[in-house]
């Protein structure tokens, strides 16, 4: 597909959502750079308020919270994304798979997103980062595995009026491959339904992350968005909410922000008919 | 009966010469007329002019002719002149050129009785007189010079000419190709009535109508060779070779069904080089698509291969021999024209609804096929299961005499490439996802057959100037929605023929646009049928439009397919009720029931 390079910069939501995203996707990625102090090591006073050299103060096992923010950063993303992404592909794949083979196929992965659908995430979740705490990776992944439902219904619904359409019977004649048809003439029409899934996934990867650090479901070392709220909330008769709890929170908030402007404007970039022109 | 065999004619120019006649064995019998049809060039008037020994100076002829078991091969002039006339006559083409301007036309008839019967002069007018009168003529126009008639008169003249010695056989080239109706129609019967006073007689004519109503056998001539000679009623209703086929459909008829269609390619003439005395000579064709004529490589395989809708590579190789099939005599290794598609017995349903009842289509090679009926009578059905793009539930398909079922299973994409498909929607046929380039290239890029992008690039430009669309960059970067409904149908075109099929099937390729834009898709989807030879099976509710543009058509009602023939008999005898019908319904919109044709 050729994209018109000026249309895509002339697109505001797609600037800003980008620019929003690129800067804390940097933030994130180069946090061991950009970190003035190691987020693990404790030498500092605690509950000291921001100055020069630490910019939003220290918190109460004397580490510096700026590094704490930035790590967090990366940790609550590097779950969003990897939950989003995998969430995402599980529930195209199986959407796609679905709609074009439909018969038993189709009767065995739409039961099994109804099951899926009846279960609260937090649940099975919660339950095994109680009883035996995976890693945190092995956690997103499982996160996927139990939210792709929805996506799945979502493309499997528009996948059945499509795989019907005139130039996908045409492409078939023509002796397209199913992946060949699957890939060319499904995939991007549906582009703009996973797109604005993606950013639902990675916002709901995201606040499952923050809200499972906020239990304090992790090991307590491990830096989290989540994590820094769990630990500030205890000192909230101190003044320290402009410094401590507000930052993470502002962070989550231009995370997901971003997310949602990035989907909308992507929405009109693939889809040609939305283009002016 | 004048018989002439192997008969070969040569226009000896230098060390080259121009073959007009190769290797012709015709029979003109008592009683009988033999009409010799082909395109202009194919040597008609050659082959009769030799018939009366009537040879350009730097003609050769070789081969035999017999009159009555008389060899005339080796005939002096002056033996020639007690044959010609007497015993065989002729009424060349160009009427007026025949007669001398300074003579009397009644002079000129008489002329013969008196060179050949030794008249005398004032007996030989008062015959001559009788003669006119018997064409029809006034007595006093035997006083007026060539300039003073018509050219009906003067055809009529030579024909009083040519039969007064009362020949035993009559040669008549083109007599009737500059007259108006009703001079036609006299022409026509006086060939009639000399056919049954027992004249053996040679017709030469571009009017196939006429031909096949006063002939008994057509001969059809292409350079210089005869490739089929069949019963004259079957010259419009079954003729077996493509290019007995081509004619008949490139002929104006009165009861126009299709017509007009033409031929592609052309051919123009055959040189024969002797390049070393000692060498065997050979010839190559001027005209034909083929790379030959410009090589002096020697002529291979059959003459009409190169414009043939059905030509194999073998066909290229070996020339075929002229060999009875039926009731005809056949120059075509195929056997005539062959089905590309035959359907028998082929039977689906959706759920528990039948879409189509066992049905038996044969798609004839290089045809126009219509498939009229009714919205629901299942012709989209059978025209995608004819496609290869559905399976039935049972039944036989044979494409290219071969099994559907085989070809799905191991060669989709060799029958994908041989099939093209055009559909009703053309916004609904191109994903919206590609542009132009990337449209009309998908059929190459699924198939994997495009090589170089270079290439691709190439057979893309190619495609979209045959459908007449630019190939400008700009164009090809847009996007279906920024196109109008008839350049994207024209787009499906260039997509359906980019892989070079046999096969278009076109399921109401028109009914989504405006009659203008309908004619002129129409025309160019015909023009290409022509230019490619294609096959093509149109699927249309448009009786009017199948009528105009098919070969034969083919009823569809209720799953069934009720009717099927060529399309003048379709439409002027419709066979099934259910085609009467849809007759009727087409030219009635509530205000008559009756039925005008």
């Amino acid at each position: 597909m050729v994209i018109d390079s000026r249309r895509r910069l002339g697109n505001g939501r797609l600037r800003i959502g980008g620019g929003l995203l690129a800067l804390l996707l940097a933030a994130a990625l180069l946090a061991p750079w950009l970190s003035p102090y190691d987020p693990q090591a404790m030498p500092f006073v605690p509950l000291s308020l921001p100055d020069g050299s630490h910019w939003l103060g220290v918190n109460d096992a004397g580490m510096d919270l700026f590094a704490e923010l930035l790590y967090g950063l990366r940790n609550s993303l590097a779950f969003g994304l990897v939950g989003g992404f995998a969430a995402l592909a599980l529930g195209v794949a199986v959407g796609l798979m679905t709609a074009w083979y439909g018969g038993a196929v189709d009767a065995v992965g739409m039961r099994l997103a109804d099951v899926l659908l009846a279960i609260p995430l937090v649940m099975p979740l919660l339950l095994l980062a109680v009883l035996a705490p995976p890693s945190p990776l092995l956690l997103a992944l499982l996160l996927a595995l139990l939210s792709w439902p929805s996506t799945a219904r979502a493309i499997r619904a528009q996948a059945l009026s499509l795989r019907n359409r005139p130039h996908v019977a045409a492409a078939r004649q023509m002796g397209g491959s199913t992946f060949y048809i699957l890939g060319r003439h499904l995939l991007p029409e549906l582009a703009p339904l996973f797109l604005a899934g993606l950013a639902g996934k990675i916002r709901m990867a995201l606040a499952m992350e923050v809200s499972l650090a906020f239990l304090g479901l992790f090991e307590p070392g491990r830096k989290s968005l989540g994590q820094t709220l769990r630990d500030g909330i205890q000192y909230y008769y101190l003044d320290i909410w402009w410094h401590w709890l507000l930052p993470p929170l502002l962070c989550l908030s231009l995370l997901i922000l971003s997310l949602t402007l990035l989907a909308v404007g992507c929405e009109a970039l693939f889809d040609s008919r939305l283009r002016e022109g | 009966m004048l018989e002439c065999s192997q008969l070969r004619v040569c226009y000896q120019e230098g060390e080259h010469a121009l073959l007009a006649i190769d290797r012709v064995d015709l029979r003109l019998e008592p009683g009988r007329v033999l009409a010799l049809v082909g395109e202009s060039g194919s040597g008609k008037t050659t082959l009769a002019r030799s018939l009366l020994g009537l040879a350009a100076k730097n003609a050769r002829i070789d081969g035999a002719l017999h009159l009555d078991g008389e060899d005339l091969t080796h005939l002096s002039e002056g033996d020639w002149n007690r044959v010609r006339w007497r015993r065989i006559a002729m009424v060349g083409q160009n009427g007026a050129a025949a007669l001398n301007p300074v003579l009397s036309v009644g002079a000129q008839v008489a002329e013969p009785l008196i060179v050949h019967r030794g008249l005398g002069a004032g007996e030989a007018l008062a015959q001559a007189r009788t003669a006119l009168a018997a064409m029809g003529l006034e007595p006093g126009l035997a006083r007026h010079y060539p300039h003073e008639l018509s050219g009906g008169q003067i055809q009529r003249a030579l024909l009083a000419m040519a039969l007064i010695l009362d020949p035993q056989v009559l040669i008549l080239d083109e007599p009737t190709a500059a007259l108006d109706p009703p001079a036609r129609k006299f022409v026509g019967e006086v060939i009639r009535e000399q056919r049954r006073r027992g004249k053996a007689i040679l017709l030469i004519s571009h009017d196939l109508d006429s031909c096949r109503r006063l002939a008994d056998t057509v001969a059809v001539l292409y350079l210089g060779r005869i490739f089929e000679e069949l019963p004259a009623q079957d010259l419009f209703a079954a003729p077996r070779h493509p290019y007995t086929q081509a004619l008949v459909r490139s002929y104006p008829r009165i009861d126009a069904v299709r017509d007009l269609g033409g031929m592609r390619g052309d051919a123009f003439y055959r040189m024969v080089h002797v390049h070393d005395r000692q060498a065997a000579e050979h010839a190559h064709t001027i005209g034909s698509d083929d790379p030959r004529e410009t090589g002096h490589a020697p002529e291979q395989g059959c003459l009409f291969a190169p414009r043939c809708t059905q030509a194999q590579p073998a066909c290229r190789e070996e020339e075929p021999e002229l060999l009875p099939v039926g009731e005809h005599l056949l120059r075509c290794r195929r056997g005539g024209i062959v089905n590309l598609l035959e359907l028998y017995g082929v039977r689906k349903s959706y759920a528990h609804v039948t879409a189509l009842a066992p049905v038996d289509l044969q798609l004839r090679q290089g045809e126009v096929f219509g498939l009229v009926g009714e919205t629901g009578s299942g012709k989209s059905t059978l025209a995608m299961i004819a496609a290869g793009a559905l399976a039935p539930d049972s039944g036989k398909c044979l494409f290219a005499g071969r099994e559907m079922e085989d070809w799905l299973r191991q060669e989709q994409t060799a029958l994908a490439r041989q099939v093209g498909i055009v559909q009703q929607h053309p916004a609904l046929a191109v994903s919206p996802r590609l542009d132009v380039f990337e449209i009309v290239a998908e059929p190459l890029r699924i198939q994997k057959t495009a090589g170089m992008p270079e290439s691709l690039r190439e057979r893309v430009a190619r495609a979209l100037a045959e459908v007449h669309l630019p190939n400008a960059p700009e164009f090809l970067r847009r996007f279906p929605q920024q196109l109008n409904q008839g350049t994207l149908q024209r787009l499906c075109i260039a997509r359906a023929l980019i892989t070079e099929p046999l096969l278009l099937v076109a399921d109401e390729p028109t009914s989504a646009l405006d009659p203008s834009v309908q004619a002129k898709v129409m025309r160019l989807l015909l023009d290409l049928q022509i230019e490619k030879g294609l096959t093509l099976l149109l699927v249309t509710h448009d009786l009017g439009l199948a009528r105009k543009v098919s070969d034969r058509i083919g009823v569809m009602h209720a799953g069934n397919l009720v009717e099927v023939g060529n399309a003048a008999q379709v439409w002027q005898h419709p066979g099934h009720p259910y085609t009467r019908e849809l007759l009727n319904a087409s030219f009635d919109l509530g205000d008559s029931d009756e039925l005008h044709l």
